[in-house]
């Protein structure tokens, strides 16, 4: 049972507060309006973290995000937010963990899902991932497509996942945006979005598109796409113009709205795209059009440029070992992430899958040691940031999570064993420090679908 | 085309003339799991002459001349059995042309035999190979108008041209929401379609005075049917849903002949004393646990522990296996199952020697005697941080290179060369 206590009463206020722009979260100066009214934004989150007691987990082997690992450590969590951290931690606690020396680590953060808008079960009604009746639909939000009783979110949190982005599909060359997501038990999508995460804008290079309109009027080839995000950027910067300009003539276009936030740097762009050539070419439009390419998802080939992405301070997220499905991913190789790493970039893993979004750290256990094998010599630690610090930054949250530093939210999974075996399960998943997932009490989620399903007898 | 042609002549006559010699090797000190009786033997020095295991022990001294391979307590296991895969026969799964798994627009099915597209020398297969697995079951896929995907075969992946162990190793049969599609719409009408061919088979030939003759299958096809109706191979069915399982079950009554391997099985829980008792054996995936469709709503992570505790026989597979990248992840579900609370002799059996049984294949036991069919491991071969370093299929070492390992050597940031990517 839920007690609400003073102090969510008053994270209520202050999460009213924000919604409506009012300087709450301290600073002023920056005017986090998405559109030209006054008005409040909408779909605006009332995501409000679970009561949480101030808990003390002792005798951990806590690997932060930061690179660093740390034995016999101790990590203390009072009004959701880690409060200390380190070899020396003292407090009252009204909980303390003894972690018996198990790993304690940040809640994973999955970059690209599609749980919600592609959800199991994956029937006919349930594909609202892709808005596939045009290559130009920066107007439609991936929320407004999100299931919250999507029972792969439950399963995702029992993973060890904590934030999760959805995008929409890679149909379109503007796919529409994105959201950031706690992965918390809500009635409503809104009760789910990252307090002031910023959107997302999702697009989409090669094959996916040119192969969907190639017979419905285009784009049909590479040729196709990249005139087609420049023939839109142009649009998108003259109404930026007329958007600062304003006036009685002014009319708002929601298409044109995303692209033209992405223009003023609100809106980070999270591109769909394999090839290395072709991420190559994308970073030169973003260059003429003056945006930043945000991360390369999938990014099958982004170990042939990690030079070229560290220069242009461009992320990967990319899997462990998917490959040669279609010929853009014919190419891909078990290194990926470690070697984009060891070049300098940002590299990260993803899911797209409900299944390895799951086991995400066996993912990067996988990559990370094919990537020393190859003779690299990246510690466990470090690797980590492909799980959380990496995808915090690529998602403009690593000030909020991603690793476990005293401030920000308590995010944390303890482990039951190394998470780097095949063998390591989560046994207690925390969200801004209120237990979600706990093994040992059995306590979990379970989404109304599954209610109504015989158990074993 | 002449000059072509005599020199792929030339080529196969020296590829058959020059088979790699069979060499001998002493691994020492290693981790040994035998799949036979002895179990894990710790401490295991192993050497192979011409080929085959020659002795077994602890303690034992390298001969002088044979090449030394030293284990140093690491894991020398048999060789990975992929149990489901479409290996060979698909280059690019997107690319049409490449992609052999389903004949859409075909009108026959049963007929169609696997072994005519399977093609050695696939990309896939090297990059599966270097990943611990040396044998795969390789299935056609059901599309157009029948439930019936073909005949499948089995492989080693050594990418010989005679890597075929079995032509004809089992039909593959799509039931659940898929099948319908394939039958009329509905599971009755896969059924139906299912019975009536079986029906046909084993009326075959005497129900055929034409071509057309059968309710269901051309002669062509009820033929192809003949020796897995008399159960000498086996009806390989994609089926998940316990209802559907137990009808599975009543055909297993009236055709007691049958040797039916059910793949996904992800009800299976549900139906397990009965499946046990029928002896159907069932193919999982240990990952299985969403309900995917309204076939296996029931999903369940421990699946495989519950089939295991009502004594079903079982193998282990990545039910999502459609892609040609998918075998390589076979370790890491068994490991999974391991994970979750199964026992790691009884994931790693049902990886290597189950499916071996199943479907015919010898050396997959290492013991004194026997051809060597082998892997040397640098970690617990179920850990997803553990690869192959060294691989026999029957006593010939195996590459462990492959396209992805020439793409990882050309871009590797490890090495220091300026030259264009090309050159490299």
């Amino acid at each position: 049972m839920i007690i609400w206590s003073m102090k969510n009463l008053r994270l209520t206020l202050s999460a009213a507060a924000s919604i409506a722009f009012l300087g709450a979260c301290g600073d002023n100066s920056d005017t986090k309006t998405t559109s030209d009214s006054d008005v409040a934004a909408p779909f605006a989150s009332t995501y409000l973290p679970q009561p949480s007691e101030t808990t003390l987990i002792t005798n951990a082997r806590i690997i932060d995000g930061t690179g660093q690992e740390i034995e016999n450590a101790s990590l203390l969590i009072t009004d959701g937010k880690i409060s200390a951290i380190g070899n020396n931690v003292t407090g009252d606690a009204t909980l303390t963990i003894d972690a018996n020396g198990r790993y304690v680590t940040p809640g994973i953060i999955d970059i690209h899902s599609h749980l919600g808008n592609y959800p199991t079960p994956s029937v006919r009604a349930h594909a609202d991932g892709n808005e596939v009746t045009s290559p130009i639909t920066s107007e439609v939000w991936a929320e407004h497509g999100v299931w919250p009783q999507d029972p792969g979110f439950d399963e995702a949190l029992q993973g060890g996942v904590t934030t999760l982005h959805i995008l929409p599909g890679s149909a379109n060359l503007f796919g529409g945006r994105g959201v950031t997501l706690r992965n918390v038990a809500s009635r409503s999508v809104q009760g789910m979005k990252f307090p002031d995460a910023p959107y997302t804008l999702k697009m989409a290079c090669g094959e996916n598109p040119k192969r969907v309109y190639g017979q419905k009027g285009g784009p049909g080839s590479r040729m196709g796409n990249v005139a087609g995000y420049r023939k839109n950027w142009i649009k998108a910067q003259d109404y930026q113009k007329k958007r600062a300009k304003g006036g009685d003539d002014f009319k708002r276009d929601l298409q044109l709205e995303t692209l033209a936030d992405v223009l003023d740097g609100k809106i980070l762009v999270q591109m769909h795209c394999y090839r290395a050539d072709e991420m190559v070419q994308i970073l030169d439009i973003a260059k003429e059009f003056d945006y930043k390419v945000t991360t390369f998802h999938h990014a099958v080939e982004a170990y042939k440029i990690g030079d070229i992405l560290k220069d242009n301070d461009t992320c990967a997220a990319m899997w462990a070992d998917w490959h040669g499905f279609k010929m853009e991913a014919y190419d891909g190789i078990l290194e990926n992430v470690p070697f984009v790493h060891a070049a300098g970039a940002c590299a990260m893993i993803h899911s797209d899958d409900q299944n390895n979004i799951q086991r995400l750290n066996q993912e990067v256990a996988k990559t990370w040691a094919n990537g020393n094998r190859a003779g690299l010599n990246i510690s466990k630690a470090e690797a980590w940031k492909w799980l959380s610090t990496n995808p915090a930054t690529a998602l403009g949250i690593l000030d909020e999570t991603g690793t476990l530093e005293v401030g920000k939210r308590a995010d944390v999974v303890l482990w039951s064993a190394d998470p780097f075996t095949t063998y390591a399960r989560p046994e207690k998943v925390f969200i801004d420090g209120a237990l979600h997932f706990d093994k040992e009490s059995g306590l979990k989620p379970k989404s109304d679908f599954r209610l109504g399903y015989g158990e074993i007898k | 085309m002449s000059v072509f042609k005599t020199l792929t002549a030339t080529l196969l006559l020296c590829a058959i003339a020059m088979p790699a010699p069979a060499q001998d090797y002493f691994i020492s000190n290693a981790k040994l799991v035998t799949n036979t009786v002895d179990g894990i033997v710790k401490d295991a020095d192993i050497l192979i002459r011409n080929g085959k295991v020659a002795q077994i022990g602890s303690g034992l001294v390298a001969p002088a001349d044979v090449e030394l391979i030293k284990a140093d307590g690491k894991w020398v296991t048999p060789g990975i059995i992929a149990p489901f895969s479409q290996l060979g026969l698909v280059d690019v799964s997107a690319e049409d042309t490449t992609n052999d798994i389903t004949s859409e627009y075909s009108h026959t099915s049963i007929s169609e035999l696997a072994s005519d597209s399977f093609n050695p020398k696939a990309v896939s297969i090297a990059n599966t190979r270097r990943r611990g697995i040396t044998h795969a079951v390789v299935s056609p896929r059901a599309a157009g108008e029948s439930i019936f995907g073909g005949t499948g075969l089995v492989a080693n992946l050594s990418g010989e041209f005679d890597s075929i162990e079995k032509e004809q190793a089992f039909i593959y049969i799509q039931l659940g929401g898929s099948g319908t599609d394939l039958s009329g719409g509905s599971r009755a009408s896969t059924f139906r379609q299912l019975r009536g061919a079986i029906d046909d088979a084993s009326a075959y030939p005497a129900r055929f005075k034409g071509p057309e003759d059968g309710d269901t299958l051309s002669r062509q096809d009820a033929a192809a049917l003949v020796k897995a109706i008399r159960g000498q191979i086996p009806l390989l069915i994609a089926s998940d849903r316990a209802s559907e399982l137990l009808k599975i079950i009543e055909l297993k009554t009236a055709y007691r002949k049958l040797d039916i391997i059910v793949l996904g099985a992800a009800e299976a829980w549900k139906v397990a004393d009965q499946l046990a008792k029928a002896e159907i054996k069932v193919m999982v995936d240990p990952h299985d646990n969403l309900p995917a469709n309204f076939d296996r709503v029931e999903s369940r992570l421990d699946n495989v522990i519950l089939l295991d505790k009502a004594g079903v026989n079982y193998a282990i597979t990545n039910a999502g296996a459609l892609g040609v990248s998918k075998p390589i992840t076979l370790t890491q579900h068994a490991g999974n199952a391991v994970g979750n609370g199964l026992d790691w002799n009884k994931a790693f059996t049902a990886i290597t020697q189950t499916p071996a049984e199943w479907f015919g294949l010898e050396n997959t036991q290492v013991s004194t005697g026997r051809t060597a069919t082998l892997v040397v491991w640098d970690g617990d071969p179920l850990e997803v941080t553990s690869a192959p370093t060294m691989m026999l299929i029957d006593g010939k070492r195996q590459s462990l290179k492959s396209r992805q390992t020439a793409l990882r050597d050309r871009y590797s940031p490890t090495r220091e060369d300026t030259r264009p990517h090309k050159y490299r």
